[in-house]
């Protein structure tokens, strides 16, 4: 087998050597809990206190606002029960969010309103963009907290969250956003743009696996989740995954940094990836491509496949992608966000994701091309059938 | 080459003898049914099953994939199952599940990749593209297999089928497979906890005739009792008859137009003929009609001597050597050659069992 073809970054994506290299001292000589008082500790909070600085500056915010916690699902989960929990017991008693989100969001939003909350979904067009009317009919003053993810992670969608956090306000509505497939992907900046909560997370964007952040505007009411030694300002209580957070940082200074080269790098592969698609696969569909989008994620589907067995020829052949939403099982099962976009079930069940990112040359993208429409022909039983 | 994988020892130990072949072995496991996320104890899709198939196959060394088939087994063995009791039959859910899913829809899935060969750790031997029982009698499963497309039996691979059933434990404990000594299931997947009735319910309404009241009727035709759902019962059942009777009395037959089941003491249960539909034949040339062969009408029973009356493509009419008890509608009928497995067919009636029935009088 030829060097495996790895486009499933939307999964998760490699730790960047510069990252494991500002991480690895505090594995070692550098091992202080950042609540001790004496050199260790010090020398722990200080690089805990730089990360934050860091993340604050990727974000336009002030460090103040960046807490750390351990992974996208818990900012989410912060940023949605911590918000509603808050408001309780204020006429602000309903919960705004869209079909598309990470099962993170609809998870806590659900849990929100199994605690109470009037649970509203927005409904969303054939690109999977939020619906303005539905905009202005459900993000009420009675609204504790809307959220709407910046980039879905299965189509790509991008969201206009500088609009929509700006309508939010207007009605004096908490506005949150799921950004954990948008940063390094697009400009977010906490000074201009009118959200009030955004969750990122590290191993999408080269840091490892259990370390994210949560930016809180000043002002904004959160109760916190975990209890305890009042970290993070008490927001996220639980002794600082120092190497983690350094590492965070680094990953999200060298993502912002690369970021205009990196978009217009991957949306060039990604537009030669769908081309051969449409061009190679009779009836390949790719799912909402006509709207705005982030450049990483081709979202298309096979006719007369379907996606576990496409997943499963395309691992044997050396290519990682990966299907709706994985299930405990290691199964699939058809896509939500698909779903909520109006695919139909059949194209659904044949919809396979590829996610473009670091590790994704010119020459992967080829012979990812060259391969992918030979695998589908298979799969549909045309070629090669062995008697 | 691909192989279904349950997580039981069985399909493991089979992956395992391959793997020490030389085969290139990908492991799979088919995603079958979910019992829902609802049930909190009971996890969606066997989840542990899952993880035992894809430990055996990371100790194996070689990759594994769980195939989500859930659409078309329900289409094409549980909505059967259910209709089969509807109409007051008794299905055999393992037998569809491997002519359409395993052996079909699964080989399927082997073209997409190139696999030339499907195995699965079944106790059957397949041989120059003929299929014969298990080494194994106590363990054989050739019964469950003689619905297979003939082409495919040519790309089988049964290497447990040579084993018994202590030996292919041995052999598990021998590779230091977590399984080795994991309990055999005894229920179909889909239903659990043996609960077929449960299974009925959910899929057409409690209010289903197969699930209404109806009378317990002798094979003369009296009325002797009510029973809650025909659906409950089996030919050569004997739990939950009416008592008081001089000799023991069983499920004779089910009459699904009248909700009517059948009673009557052992001597009715007997079939000296049995007609079967839905033939497939996995020899070139299907006995005539004289021709004898060994017949076999549930599982795990004996097969008996039996000759050919009549054949189409449809249907096959054989008179039984001696008499079998309860050879029920809806079970597979199995004609064999000594080991080897010729071909078979669902089972629809023993025609010659006894007199028809007298309509039950208004």
């Amino acid at each position: 087998m030829n060097a495996p073809i790895y486009l499933d970054h939307s999964a998760t994506t490699p730790v960047h050597p510069e990252v494991l290299e500002a991480m690895l001292p505090f594995f070692g000589p550098r091992f202080g809990n950042p609540s001790s008082v004496h050199r260790w500790g010090r020398e722990a909070r200080t690089a805990v206190a730089d990360a934050r600085e860091r993340i604050a500056r990727c974000l336009g915010a002030q460090p103040d606002e960046v807490s750390f916690v351990s992974c996208g699902t818990e900012g989410d989960n912060l940023a949605i029960l911590g918000t509603w929990r808050a408001a309780r017991g204020t006429p602000r008693a309903a919960v705004v969010t869209t079909p598309i989100e990470h099962k993170a969001i609809l998870g806590a939003v659900h849990q929100a309103a199994r605690e109470g909350a009037v649970e509203r979904i927005l409904t969303v067009d054939a690109n999977g963009v939020v619906e303005s009317d539905s905009f202005d009919a459900l993000v009420l003053p009675d609204v504790a907290v809307c959220s709407v993810m910046w980039v879905n992670n299965e189509t790509g969608t991008m969201q206009s969250v500088p609009e929509l956090g700006a309508r939010a306000r207007d009605r004096g509505v908490v506005f949150h956003t799921d950004a954990v497939q948008a940063f390094g992907k697009v400009k977010i900046d906490a000074t201009t743009q009118a959200f009030d909560l955004l969750t990122i997370s590290g191993h999408k964007i080269g840091a490892p696996k259990g370390i994210g952040a949560v930016y809180v505007r000043r002002g904004t009411q959160v109760e916190p989740i975990l209890h305890g030694g009042s970290q993070e300002r008490g927001r996220r209580s639980g002794t600082e995954n120092v190497a983690y957070c350094v590492g965070l940082a680094r990953a999200a200074e060298i993502a912002d940094a690369e970021r205009d080269v990196e978009v217009a790098r991957l949306e060039r592969l990604r537009d030669e990836l769908e081309a051969v698609f449409l061009r190679e696969i009779p009836g390949a569909v790719i799912h909402a491509r006509s709207g705005p989008r982030a450049p990483h994620i081709v979202n298309v589907s096979f006719p007369d496949t379907d996606s576990d067995s496409m997943l499963m020829a395309l691992d044997l052949a050396g290519i990682a992608a990966s299907a709706g939403s994985a299930c405990q099982s290691g199964s699939t099962t058809p896509s939500h966000v698909l779903s909520a976009i109006g695919v139909r079930p059949d194209l659904a069940a044949c919809a396979v994701r590829f996610s473009l990112g670091s590790l994704t040359t010119d020459d992967a993208i080829d012979r990812a091309g060259r391969m992918i429409p030979a695998l589908v022909a298979k799969a549909r039983g045309l070629t090669g059938v062995p008697a | 080459m691909l192989v279904a994988m349950s997580g039981g020892v069985d399909s493991s130990v089979a992956a395992a003898v391959l793997v020490a072949r030389g085969y290139a072995v990908v492991g799979v496991t088919m995603k079958l049914f979910c019992h829902g996320d609802a049930v909190p104890d009971r996890p969606c899709c066997s989840l542990d099953s899952m993880a035992d198939a894809a430990r055996v196959c990371a100790q194996l060394g070689v990759p594994h994939y769980v195939l989500n088939l859930e659409p078309a087994f329900g289409h094409d063995v549980i909505d059967d199952f259910v209709s089969e009791y509807a109409r007051g039959r008794t299905p055999i859910p393992c037998v569809r599940c491997n002519t359409f899913t395993k052996f079909r829809d699964l080989v399927h899935r082997a073209d997409t990749i190139d696999a030339p060969y499907v195995a699965t750790g079944h106790y059957a031997r397949a041989t120059a593209g003929s299929l014969f029982r298990g080494r194994d009698a106590t363990k054989d499963q050739s019964y469950f297999l003689w619905g297979i497309e003939r082409a495919v039996v040519g790309r089988l691979l049964l290497p447990i089928g040579e084993l018994t059933k202590t030996e292919t434990r041995a052999r598990a404990r021998a590779l230091g497979l977590a399984v080795a000594d994991k309990v055999e299931s005894q229920d179909i997947c889909f239903v659990p906890d043996g609960d077929h009735v449960a299974v009925v319910e959910r899929r057409l309404g409690a209010q289903t005739p197969a699930l209404l009241p109806g009378p317990f009727v002798t094979v003369d035709g009296r009325v002797v009792g009510t029973h809650n759902g025909f659906a409950r019962y089996t030919v050569g059942q004997r739990r939950g008859l009416p008592g008081g009777a001089h000799e023991p009395l069983f499920v004779v037959a089910i009459r699904p137009e009248d909700r009517a089941v059948v009673i009557g003491p052992r001597r009715e249960l007997l079939g000296h003929a049995v007609v079967a539909r839905e033939i497939n034949w996995l020899v070139d040339a299907p006995p005539p009609v004289g021709a004898t062969v060994d017949v076999q009408v549930r599982h795990r029973a004996r097969s008996v001597p039996a000759d050919v009356v009549r054949v189409t493509r449809e249907e096959i009419e054989l008179a039984l050597h001696e008499p079998v008890a309860a050879i029920a509608p809806g079970q597979s009928l199995v004609l064999y050659d000594g080991d080897r497995v010729l071909g078979g067919g669902v089972i629809e009636a023993a025609p010659s069992m006894r007199a028809p029935l007298p309509v039950l009088a208004a």
